[in-house]
């Protein structure tokens, strides 16, 4: 396999890079990132390339990618962090994703295209299931934060291709990895010594470990056929045991005064947390249900959270 | 996401399908669980002083549906039903709430700790596909309303239990709860008020649920999957008439538990 990975030095770009250097049946992995140049290495070069310019996604693709004989592409470029908003983000999450699908259905060599999406595409509400599969209802609420509707604008452009394209394209909707630098929500979060959460709900929370959702995109790489999986972590617990087990107090509050408590706090200190992301989930949770990707991939989570000591 | 098998606990707990950190995917914690039947334990003996027939109907392991009769403007028959089925198998059973239950704080946590679950079909199907222990009140909210006319006359009655039945080839047990419709009548319900999207805010005819008696009578199973295949379920006139051989079995076990109490020939004194 030749894999051109985007998002190279995202920790999860870093870890795939990792995994697939030690699998031998990986001749090359071409790895594209916006800093600067890291070195290359045997079986390994690195292209430093801003996907927000069409240019650049277009030479990447039929310059470095077609030069060496890429077969499979993984998409792990996409904006992190929750307090930016606006249309230079949008055009990191949905438009260079657009324009990297629409240059590698042109390229004969490249057959795969591997996008992990994330479990925030999907909508949350009391009267949903416990456990989503992956025909539950996407959240298109007009009102939700651009960082939830850039996420789900990528996930169906992806989704829509699905088929469409010669293109045997893989959507992984992962639940949130809890891990720094991932633009996890829960990490910063946690952060804090004190966790607020709404009086009077306590819903189960899955994550997953960076090296889980890395092990689904390298099995997803090298799988046959196509189609979108959940992939779920070896964590699920109620949020009240989540906050204690990483040692943090957790006090509830009643749920209107956490939103504007957690924009003083992301005032104040420049963290990330946003409630009004959270929300629904803090209130009904949400776990996604895997036994696709289970069946399908031969996925099983088998790196649980390094959790902190008390 | 998977769990593992459901299994008894080395301390006596009771068994369940641990997502990893001693709760199941949809909550349910069983120390919690135990703690609540302590809890309730005085209620369930000493002030409804619930007795029961028939528990040997009730399966030791795999999945099995029960379908109850609903009254009393609160789910104090699910709770006496919930504390009679842990007492009699050892079994958490999982009663399927309304969907609007989930929005509602407090309640809905507590709920989820003691193995209640949202009535999503997925919820459900997952469930009996883990074979789990369920309970379905067919008549919804409209049975919990029902007027005290109405006691033990069943009312509009849901299909989706039979439904369930047939596709997951697991049998129906009847409960017939007798007491509950006389303990705690809705009044008037104002159907103006509309807390956390209930569909009504029930006004009880006295402050307290009354200590009248409560009998359980469990059926004898009924394998209505025997006559259909799985896909069956999705014919509407085979699961209404599933669902009526559920609705007449039932209206029988009420009668008969109705006539044994007017012979005096359940309960007794404590």
């Amino acid at each position: 396999m030749r894999i051109l990975v985007t998002g190279a030095t995202t920790p999860l770009g870093g870890e795939v890079g990792r995994r697939l250097l030690t699998d031998p049946a990986v001749e090359h992995v071409l790895e594209a990132g916006a800093e600067p140049f890291l070195g290359d290495a045997p079986r390994l070069s690195y292209r430093r390339c801003d996907l927000t310019r069409e240019r650049a996604v277009h030479d990447l693709v039929h310059g470095d990618a077609r030069a060496h004989g890429v077969d499979t592409v993984i998409h792990l470029a996409l904006h992190r962090s929750a307090r930016d908003e606006g249309p230079r983000i949008h055009a990191r999450n949905v438009l260079a994703l657009r324009q990297l699908l629409a240059a590698c259905a042109a390229v004969p060599t490249i057959a795969r295209f591997v996008y992990p999406s994330s479990a925030a595409v999907y909508a949350l509400r009391a009267s949903g299931p416990a456990l989503l599969d992956e025909d539950a209802a996407l959240e298109f609420d007009p009102e939700a934060p651009q960082w939830i509707r850039d996420r789900v604008e990528a996930d169906l452009t992806v989704c829509a291709r699905m088929g469409m394209s010669r293109l045997a394209i893989v959507v992984l909707r992962t639940a949130e990895i809890l891990a720094p630098d991932m633009g996890s929500q829960l990490w910063d979060y946690l952060r804090s010594r004190v966790c607020l959460r709404p009086l009077g709900f306590d819903p189960m929370i899955n994550v997953i470990s960076l090296e889980d959702a890395a092990a689904a995109v390298v099995l997803a790489a090298g799988a046959r056929g196509q189609g979108v999986y959940n992939v779920a972590g070896a964590d699920t617990l109620p949020l009240s045991r989540l906050i204690a087990r990483w040692g943090r107090r957790d006090v509830p509050v009643p749920r209107p005064l956490l939103a504007p408590l957690y924009r003083l706090r992301a005032g104040a200190t420049g963290l990330e947390f946003r409630f009004d992301l959270n929300l629904r989930r803090f209130q009904f949770g949400g776990l996604i249900d895997d036994a696709r990707a289970r069946a399908d991939l031969g996925y099983r989570p088998t790196h649980p959270l390094r959790w902190p000591r008390p | 996401m998977t769990s593992a098998p459901a299994r008894g606990q080395p301390d006596g707990l009771p068994a369940f399908r641990d997502a990893g950190h001693g709760y199941d995917v949809f909550g349910l914690d069983p120390r919690a669980a135990r703690r609540a039947a302590r809890l309730c334990g005085p209620l369930y003996r000493r002030y409804f002083r619930v007795t029961s027939t028939g528990s040997e109907h009730l399966p030791a392991t795999g999945a099995a549906i029960l379908v109850a009769n609903h009254a009393g403007t609160l789910p104090v028959d699910g709770a006496m039903l919930w504390l009679d089925v842990m007492a009699h198998s050892g079994r958490v059973l999982r009663p399927v709430a309304d969907l609007f239950v989930a929005a509602f704080p407090i309640v809905n946590t507590v709920f989820a700790r003691i193995g209640v679950v949202s009535g999503t079909r997925q919820n459900v199907r997952h469930l009996l596909e883990a074979g789990e222990l369920i309970a379905i009140f067919p008549e919804g909210t409209t049975g919990v309303a029902k007027p005290f006319r109405e006691r033990y006359r069943l009312q509009a009655w849901r299909v989706g239990h039979a439904e369930l039945a047939i596709r997951h080839r697991v049998p129906v047990i009847p409960v017939a709860i007798i007491g509950s419709e006389e303990s705690w009548p809705v009044a008037f319900k104002l159907r103006g008020v509309r807390a956390f999207g209930a569909p009504y805010l029930p006004i009880p005819a006295s402050p307290v649920p009354l200590p009248v008696r409560y009998h359980l009578h469990y059926g004898a199973p009924l394998a209505l999957h025997r006559d259909h295949p799985p896909d069956a379920a999705d014919d509407p006139v085979i699961a209404a008439a599933a669902a009526e051989r559920v609705k007449v079995a039932l209206a029988e076990l009420i009668a008969r538990g109705l006539e044994a109490r007017r012979a005096g020939a359940v309960g007794g004194r404590r």
